[in-house]
């Protein structure tokens, strides 16, 4: 890391260091002449990312997103609740990010992040709009019982581009998720039910099924500085470049959400554009990796 | 359609119901098998794996059986500006659970008072004249509870305190017995702890043989008291091994 060196010479190194912390914005910008990064990407490439899913054995549905250093746990416990009067026929879904102090130094038990509620709400409003979910397969007894999908997202690193990685952990376990087999008892309440040939009626299926996922989203973030355009930042080079563009694109290519938080710089539609042109093929990238954790899992 | 942000509907979970303490504990029948086959003095499996998370200055994963723990150590760093001035350093150590990680959602919140368990633990253990004015942070998020959660808290922390360079004593490996009638069982999972007449947790130095917190709770019989222990500080002893063959093996990794 940091600028190519010809001689292993640890005063000169101690000088980098000392250089990328005291003018961390020339640091970069010297980087940005050779139209690289100091972790070697170029500007337009995001980091490394995998998905793990049934990270959580004891949710319904689980995934642990990384991308680069940022990792997200996702985790859905279902429970059940009446619906109300106007939606007799859809379940809910209760969307949370939490970032727990072990994840970055700037967060403390008792004071919790700047940036916790505002991916919480980016997060709650991309989901329940995307159309990802359709709320009636989450309905049980119409009018008496329905699903209520407690989605619990988890940052354990924050390195930079958390919305990215939470979402991405977000659709992963919902592609996990798992609905039990549920059956009304006497009593009028809900219970898992175990054995077949109950005498009580089924509402669901007859096997643990899946929840059919519509139009996936995916998300790109990246930070403007002057003409440069920085896909997926690192947490420094977000301190550094205060301007970020999130572009957030379903399967087929069909904007859900451009997201734009003010920033000194300001961002004529050719960035947009590019922004755009940048997530167009991350999607793909970042849906064939969904697709290969998935069937991963289907093979076991 | 969309949450309905104004009111929380009240939920349950459709699990089935408690399951029954089995009657043994009356009756005293040996052939009782603990729900995981292990024997009465085996401890599950430990994983232990440091440098989890790399914005903290050290940190460490642990899994035992279902109990998975993160802790991150971030420090020596500035103490809070109301804080008086101290000659030696200060701990501050923070406990919390997942929503998740417990089988009834929220049941984390219950276990308050582990932080400031998780400070005793350690605070003999650490040599706190070597960062004076200055604060180590501890934090523990307990990923998924599957029994015995604080001992597995503890002798993570003393992992990423290692990792992050802090200057120890020694490490710090912690075990918990729990009495079911006239039984000793040794690193109970949930299950077990649910229907446990007393539990004993002993935290040590395994190097040392010196102990740094001893929690007794329950019902004990005089004579399983000094056997609990005994068992304990063996165990400790093991585990104490694991831990110093998973920083060994961090350490040369690095150095390749």
């Amino acid at each position: 890391m940091g600028l190519p060196n010809a001689s292993a010479d640890l005063s000169t190194e101690v000088e980098v260091d000392a250089f990328r912390r005291l003018f961390p914005l020339r640091f970069f910008e010297k980087h940005l002449l050779e139209s690289i990064r100091p972790d070697a990407r170029p500007l337009g490439r995001a980091r490394d990312t995998t998905i793990a899913l049934g990270a959580v054995a004891s949710a319904n549905g689980s995934a642990l997103a990384k991308i680069g250093s940022t990792t997200m746990l996702a985790a859905i416990k279902m429970e059940v609740m009446t619906p109300s009067m106007e939606t007799p026929d859809e379940g809910c879904i209760a969307i949370d990010f939490h970032m727990p102090p072990i994840c970055s130094p700037i967060v403390r038990p008792g004071r919790p992040a700047e940036a916790a509620p505002v991916v919480a709400k980016q997060l709650s409003d991309t989901i329940l709009s995307s159309g990802m979910i359709n709320l009636k397969e989450l309905s049980l007894v119409s009018g008496k019982a329905a699903w209520m999908a407690y989605l619990d997202i988890y940052c354990l690193d924050a390195d930079g581009a958390l919305y990215d990685a939470a979402l991405l952990a977000a659709v992963a376990a919902f592609s996990h998720l798992e609905i039990p087999v549920v059956s009304l008892n006497d009593d009028g309440k809900i219970v898992l039910s175990e054995e077949q040939g109950l005498s009580d009626n089924d509402p669901v299926n007859k096997e643990k099924r899946k929840v059919n996922l519509g139009s996936i989203p995916f998300s790109l973030t990246c930070i403007l500085h002057k003409n440069y355009i920085l896909a997926d930042p690192t947490a420094e080079e977000e301190s550094i470049m205060e301007t970020s563009v999130t572009v957030v694109l379903d399967t087929s290519s069909q904007l859900i959400s451009l997201y734009k938080p003010g920033g000194a710089v300001l961002a004529y539609t050719s960035a947009i554009q590019d922004c755009i042109a940048l997530t167009r093929p991350r999607v793909k990238e970042l849906q064939k990796i969904l697709e290969e954790a998935v069937s991963g899992m289907e093979v076991d | 359609m969309a949450a309905k942000p104004g009111s929380a509907p009240t939920t349950y979970s459709p699990n089935l119901g408690q399951k029954t303490r089995p009657p043994i504990f009356k009756d005293n029948d040996l052939d009782w098998v603990r729900p995981d086959g292990r024997g009465f003095h085996q401890c599950r499996p430990a994983f232990f794996r440091t440098g989890a998370v790399n914005s903290a200055s050290g940190s460490a994963y642990a899994e035992l059986g279902n109990t998975k723990v993160i802790v991150s150590v971030f420090g020596p760093r500035e103490s809070k500006k109301a804080m008086m001035y101290s000659d030696t350093g200060r701990l501050n150590c923070n406990v919390s659970y997942t929503t998740f990680g417990t089988p009834v959602r929220g049941q984390g919140s219950d276990h308050k008072e582990f932080s400031s368990m998780l400070h005793k633990a350690l605070e003999g253990a650490i040599m706190l004249e070597s960062f004076p004015k200055t604060t180590v942070d501890v934090f523990a998020l307990v990923l998924e509870s599957g029994g015995s959660d604080l001992p597995v808290v503890i002798s993570c922390a003393s992992l990423a305190l290692a990792d992050a360079g802090i200057m120890m004593y020694d490490l710090v490996a912690a075990v918990s017995v729990a009495c079911l009638g006239k039984n000793l069982v040794i690193d109970p999972i949930l299950e077990e702890e649910s229907y446990q007449d007393g539990s004993l947790m002993l935290t040590c130095m395994p190097s040392r043989y010196e102990v740094t917190q001893l929690t007794f709770t329950g019902e004990w019989p005089t004579p399983d008291i000094n056997e609990a222990m005994q068992l304990c500080l063996d165990a400790c002893n093991k585990l104490g091994k694991v831990m110093r063959t998973c920083l060994k093996e961090a350490a040369s990794a690095s150095q390749e």
